[in-house]
């Protein structure tokens, strides 16, 4: 044996005196037990404002171009001589000293597009700024991997076009409970076992029979194999706590899910940024941090990446407002047990050669970390899921 | 006319038609009947509920203390939801139909989310009042109202320093669409709306000191443009027609965008911008009535809820159970998710709001349960188990069955299911209802109603 996999492996089984009996049981008679790998992407939409979240404090132009939004944290929160945390991401700072997360600077794509909408169809089709695709990267990868919807989970009352793929795309749950009791539907049972799938076609009303079949197979699916009903883990009774908390109980109940779909709206901050700004990052922090610990106490940390990304940074300068307008390059976080590249990735861009908008330009295509997270995490062929070769990085 | 037809004009105009009118209007004309609709649209009667405790406030009252405020916000919130109701029931009601139905278009074109009541409540009766007029005048009023000053950050827009939100979202969402403008038209067209302002009571105030004054270059132009310029400017380019008659037809007509059927749409639209005109035109269209366009389009949660009480009218106990419902289905009213609002189409259909959707018509009238007595039963075990065993009401609602018993009285299981559905049943389906039993009319229309047919307009 390896030394890694032999360590790799000690480490899982001692992982294992913390999951309780009924879910080794259950574990027992899954056929990949571990080294099940999953992704988890967190979403910020509205534009997270990258530079007052990793901040560069001792650079006067991040100051004179943001008089009344320039922050300078305290001596804890200190990630490089040149960084550090907002104050907001204190519970972050734990994992950051572990070798747990990643910051990637300066992510982007060329010609960005500063559409909230389009920016956003970018980021999760993995398209180039003047290409327009149907379906969205992790829905490519359930075309090309996956087997049923539920190997891909939103929790949301809507599916983004992420998780849409060609022939298969994955399932947006937000009360599994609520949607199992609603399948269980005599009448409503009739009607889909009796449909014949030789009729389903593409059009609106295929759609809809197609959708309501998955949802009554994999409200079922969810509700057998969703063992934990309430973790012990203190997370925020926020939206996105909860949604993080829900991802967490299948996620320790091994569900046969690939990856998670987590989003956090709201920085969209046009208007007096700092208190809406710090609020979003606690939220965000605090949820994620209960989400780690939550996995670590059931020995699924080891096998789970958190990949946290925004549509686009926000304006160097900042408004009249006290607010930022939407910018173009940004950060991104990686999180997980297993990085090559723990810590600061890269530097930040230079904030005094900025593009014709006066935002930051972009080093790091986006689409090498979606490469890099394909191929080095998930196994899968990157170059047909992203419809072109893109170098994978060494974060992983 | 025939009943077909009649049924498409009436789901997509307004939200569906019942039996009296359906019996009354098959015997006219396309175009007196659109000439009909039009005519019961003309009149504008803004939705307005009893705001009293609020209206007589100032700015200064309410900031002078954070508690002011927030008890004004609460009482606010609770008043929205009243609107919210009162809105759901003017669409299910108003002979306006066509209005109404370009009001709830027009809520999710000119998006924007509000907690104060006397804004959101005159920019919905603006929305209203130009709803069927001049589109060049409803974007200019819409430019002022408190509402959208606020949602998109234009009284943050000032000459020292511009915010650019809301010229942005005018160009991309609102008039031309991506493409068809350049980052450096939104930069100076926000110079044009600097100094917006408004009243405590929602009253549009232009603030000169903050107007910046210059010139501004766009599209090919210069002057001391004011935001009115720029829209006029805005709305000269033909690409704006064509963004907003590719719209109208995607929400009226089909998704799937018929370039012909788009170019004689923005022949009459360009340049005048007469709404009512373009309406008229859109439904005396032969391919309004095409095959492929009628029953084709998935309701919004919102047509779904007025197309079921407008068959049998419903009563909330309170604006809460409303708002329940609404969040399940994926469209609370007035917190639409982003300023592009709501991308309806197959986007409605989710795992997680399709099940939901589909029990929507006997969570409301029947409390969750739908017949599946057969025919040839002498006992509906089923029910009589299902209503032992489920003692509280989902939603607390008062219907009214009394107009459906008599009008549906002398009508057979396929007379229903024809008069409530609107494209052919699934084989498959269709043998399903077959061997259920019939005997009960009211069974039969939930039965009817939870069937993903029933789902389409």
């Amino acid at each position: 044996m390896k030394r890694r996999s032999f360590i790799k492996n000690t480490s899982l089984a001692s992982g294992l005196l913390f999951v309780p009996s009924f879910i080794q049981a259950f574990e027992n008679t899954l056929s990949s037990k571990f080294g099940y790998k999953r992704l988890v992407i967190v979403q910020l939409s509205g534009g997270n404002d990258g530079l007052n979240t990793v901040i560069p404090f001792r650079d006067d132009i991040y100051f004179k171009s943001r008089p009344s939004l320039g922050l300078n944290p305290e001596a804890d929160l200190c990630l490089t001589d040149d960084l550090r945390f907002h104050s907001s991401l204190m519970p972050l700072k734990e994992l950051y000293d572990n070798g747990y997360l990643t910051i990637i600077n300066n992510v982007g794509y060329p010609n960005p597009n500063r559409s909230h909408f389009r920016a956003m169809d970018i980021w999760q089709t993995a398209s180039g700024s003047d290409s327009y695709y149907q379906n969205g990267w992790l829905g490519r990868y359930l075309d090309a991997e996956g087997e049923h919807p539920y190997n891909a989970i939103e929790i949301n009352d809507n599916l983004s076009l992420a998780l849409k793929g060609k022939q298969l795309s994955g399932i947006a749950v937000k009360n599994p409970e609520m949607l199992y009791r609603l399948s269980q539907d005599p009448f409503l049972k009739r009607i889909s076992k009796n449909f014949n799938d030789a009729h389903l076609n593409e059009h609106n009303l295929g759609y809809l029979y197609k959708t309501m079949i998955t949802a009554e197979s994999s409200a079922k699916y969810i509700h057998e194999t969703n063992k934990i009903r309430s973790s012990k883990i203190a997370y925020p009774n926020t939206d996105f706590g909860n949604q993080l908390k829900l991802i967490a109980s299948f996620i320790n109940s091994r569900l046969k899910t690939k990856v998670y779909y987590a989003s956090l709206d709201g920085f969209d901050t046009h208007v007096n940024q700092l208190k809406v700004h710090k609020r979003l990052l606690s939220k965000y922090a605090e949820s994620i941090s209960m989400f780690v610990k939550d996995l670590q106490t059931q020995g699924t940390f080891d096998d789970t990446l958190i990949l946290t990304f925004s549509e686009f940074g926000r304006r160097v300068k900042q408004n009249s407002g006290r607010g930022t307008d939407h910018g173009s390059a940004n950060n991104l976080f990686v999180i997980g047990k297993h990085l090559k590249k723990p810590g600061v990735y890269n530097q930040l861009a230079s904030l005094s050669n900025l593009d014709d908008n006066g935002d930051i330009k972009y080093e790091i295509d986006f689409r090498t970390i979606y490469a890099t997270v394909l191929n080095k995490w998930l196994d899968a062929d990157t170059t047909k899921i992203l419809k072109g070769s893109y170098k994978p990085l060494d974060f992983l | 006319m025939d009943s077909k037809e009649l049924k498409h004009l009436y789901w997509r105009s307004g939200f569906g038609i019942n039996l009296q009118e359906l019996n009354a209007l098959s015997n006219f004309s396309k175009k007196q009947i659109v000439d009909r609709l039009i005519l019961e649209s003309k009149q504008f009667i803004p939705l307005l509920i009893d705001v009293n405790s609020l209206k007589n406030l100032s700015f200064q009252e309410i900031n002078k203390s954070e508690v002011f405020k927030r008890d004004f916000l609460k009482k606010s919130r609770e008043k929205l939801k009243v609107f919210n109701l009162e809105w759901i029931y003017r669409m299910t009601n108003s002979t306006a139909m066509l209005r109404e139905r370009m009001t709830l278009f027009w809520a999710n074109h000119f998006v924007v989310e509000d907690n104060n009541i006397l804004h959101f409540q005159k920019y919905n009766n603006t929305l209203r009042a130009h709803a069927l007029g001049d589109f060049r005048v409803l974007v200019k009023a819409i430019s002022k109202e408190a509402s959208m000053i606020k949602y998109l950050d234009l009284k943050q827009n000032k000459k020292d320093s511009p915010n650019e939100n809301f010229s942005r979202e005018l160009m991309e969402l609102f008039t031309l669409g991506v493409g068809n403008y350049a980052n450096y038209d939104i930069k100076e067209a926000s110079k044009a709306f600097t100094g917006y302002s408004f009243e405590f009571n929602g009253k549009f105030k232009y603030d000169e000191r903050n107007h910046d004054n210059g010139f501004k270059h766009l599209f090919g132009r210069s002057g001391r443009y004011d935001g009115d310029d720029v829209i006029d400017i805005i709305l000269d380019q033909k690409a704006c027609a064509q963004f907003i008659c590719k719209k109208i037809y995607a929400y009226f007509v089909n998704k799937n965008i018929v370039q012909e059927h788009i170019d004689s749409m923005v022949s009459v639209f360009y340049p005048d911008y007469n709404i009512e005109d373009l309406m008229r035109f859109v439904f005396m269209a032969d391919w309004f009535y095409n095959e492929e366009n009628i029953g084709t389009k998935i309701k919004s949660p919102t047509e779904l809820l007025i197309g079921i009480q407008k068959v049998i009218p419903i009563t909330y106990d309170n604006p809460n159970e409303l708002i329940k419902i609404q969040g399940l289905l994926g469209q609370a009213l007035l917190n639409p998710p982003n300023v592009s609002g709501w991308e309806g189409g197959k986007s409605w259909i989710t795992s997680n709001t399709v099940l939901f959707r589909l029990k929507t018509a006997s969570l409301l009238l029947n409390n969750g349960l739908i017949s599946v007595k057969e025919s040839g039963d002498f006992y509906d075990r089923y029910s009589e188990a299902y209503t032992k065993r489920i003692k509280r009401q989902f939603f607390k609602v008062s219907v009214n069955w009394d107009d459906f018993d008599e009008s549906y009285k002398n009508m057979s299981f396929e007379g229903i299911k024809n008069q409530l559905i609107l494209t052919n049943l699934n084989l498959e389906t269709e043998q399903v209802l077959d061997n259920l039993s019939h005997a009960s009319k009211r069974d039969s229309c939930i039965q009817i109603m939870s069937l993903p047919e029933y789902q389409m307009c």
